[in-house]
């Protein structure tokens, strides 16, 4: 194991360090020196990337806001339920009516998964603007 | 199969079909172009003649777990589709062969290749095709009310009528065999049910007339590709498709395909159809292209696990998160309005 020298200066490669250098590595190597489907693929790598990137810093948030819902909506859950496929069989059996509480919790976890999976999704802007200033 | 295999199975198999038809005898510059989750699409020179192969890559067998039709026809019931548009003035490639699994190319066939622009970033917003958009989307409703007017008993078997009922059925069975992983694709699914319109009578749709499978040029539509999705439905499912905020590319304030607006959807289809499909049933459809796009991309997910397809297809399960933030979004707006 690698650890920092007495200098301070940082020998160690954190995993979000070594994603940005993979991703690095594809945009500026890999893609310019591919073509077609290749080249075509590096980029969707690269974005690939950015998603664990993205979701390693958010799903704290969204494993406190799943737990949080699981109390309210699913009280006979035990630990590390699956909580969207719960919440999921009690809508198709028609046991959860989702009142304007259970939307919100919905909106606001949207927010958070298309955050990871694509924050540039047009519609996101106005949902975000939509909901968020309803919390306000 | 790598290009250079395809290359002399086709030098093989399209000197007859091409015979009198394409001048050449050989195939040239074999290039896969980017895009299409299910089938691949190559471009090739037949002696000076650019055309368009379309092929499926995998066995139909490796996907028959999954029910209903969500990965689209056969090419070969594709191709008999885009035949008969040909015969209704739809803007179509003209088909020279067609293959079926058991041929050595694979599952396939040959088009003609029509000039224009496909990729949305190239024409949605560039200046050079600003008459272009002004009047697609009044030819966009003109085109599919030729296509909802193809006599459906020329149809392939697999070109069913089907009812809201089924479709409600399959959607719930796919969301159970994918997990049932999406509160929100549930949701929308019991809002769907909840709305439902009443049962219309069934044409021929599209099923997947959006911007991306389309061809445009200086005047307008061109062509309309990739008919893998065609099956029956109410009229106003394509009219909504091709509004689904996905399709729009962005351009959220262009209601239809992020180019145009919906009166000149409508009127374009009365232009033809002599009625005119009402809003509210088209902005129905528009919460359901949302739950099927979701659908579409959690099928990738179960594709790429079975070992079929790239980073790409595996990537396209995540854009599910897209169709999940739409249905909300639209949902709240039909309650608000």
């Amino acid at each position: 194991m690698t650890q920092d020298n007495d200098n301070g200066t940082p020998t160690d490669v954190s995993s979000l360090e070594l994603l940005g250098a993979v991703k690095s590595f594809l945009m500026e190597s890999a893609v310019p020196a591919l073509s077609g489907r290749d080249q075509f693929n590096a980029r969707v790598a690269a974005n690939v990337l950015g998603i664990i990137e993205r979701e390693q810093s958010i799903n704290e948030d969204l494993f406190a806001l799943d737990s949080k819902a699981a109390q309210q909506w699913l009280p006979d859950a035990e630990p590390g339920a699956n909580i969207p496929q719960r919440l999921s069989r009690a809508l198709a059996q028609r046991q959860l009516e989702p009142d304007t509480d259970f939307l919100d919790y919905l909106k606001a976890r949207q927010l958070l998964v298309t955050a990871i999976n694509n924050p540039r999704y047009a519609s996101r802007a106005i949902a975000e603007k939509k909901w968020r200033t309803r919390d306000t | 199969m790598s290009p250079e295999q395809l290359t002399e199975q086709l030098n093989a198999a399209l000197r007859k079909p091409l015979a009198g038809k394409v001048p050449g005898d050989r195939v040239d510059q074999l290039t896969r172009l980017s895009g299409g989750a299910v089938n691949e699409t190559w471009r090739l020179k037949w002696g000076d003649t650019p055309l368009i192969l379309r092929r499926r890559p995998f066995s139909a067998d490796s996907v028959d777990n999954l029910e209903g039709n969500i990965l689209g026809l056969s090419l070969k019931d594709e191709a008999a589709v885009i035949q008969l548009a040909t015969a209704a003035a739809v803007p179509v490639p003209e088909i020279y062969a067609v293959f079926d699994a058991a041929h050595p190319v694979g599952e396939a066939f040959l088009m003609d290749f029509i000039p224009g622009e496909s990729i949305p970033q190239r024409w949605l917003t560039d200046v050079n095709f600003e008459a272009a958009r002004d009047r697609l989307a009044f030819e966009c409703g003109q085109a599919l009310a030729r296509i909802h007017a193809i006599d459906s008993s020329q149809l392939p078997d697999t070109v069913a009528p089907t009812t809201l009922e089924k479709r409600f059925r399959v959607a719930q069975q796919r969301l159970h065999t994918f997990g049932d992983s999406s509160p929100v694709m549930q949701l929308g699914l019991n809002w769907l049910i909840d709305h439902a319109p009443k049962e219309a009578p069934c044409v021929l749709l599209h099923g997947d007339f959006r911007t991306g499978n389309l061809l445009i040029d200086d005047n307008g539509l061109a062509g309309v590709l990739d008919w893998e999705l065609a099956h029956q439905g109410p009229a106003e499912e394509d009219l909504g498709y091709l509004c689904a905020h996905v399709w729009r590319f962005g351009q959220l304030d262009k209601p239809v395909g992020g180019f145009g607006h919906y009166e000149d959807l409508i009127a374009g289809y009365e232009s033809i159809a002599g009625w005119a499909p009402a809003l509210t049933t088209v902005r129905y459809w528009e919460i359901f292209a949302a739950l099927s796009w979701g659908l579409v991309c959690q099928t990738m997910g179960a594709l790429w696990h079975s070992g079929n397809g790239d980073v790409e297809r595996a990537a396209i399960v995540r854009r599910r998160s897209e169709a999940e933030l739409d249905m909300l979004l639209l949902m709240e707006a039909w309650e608000d309005s």
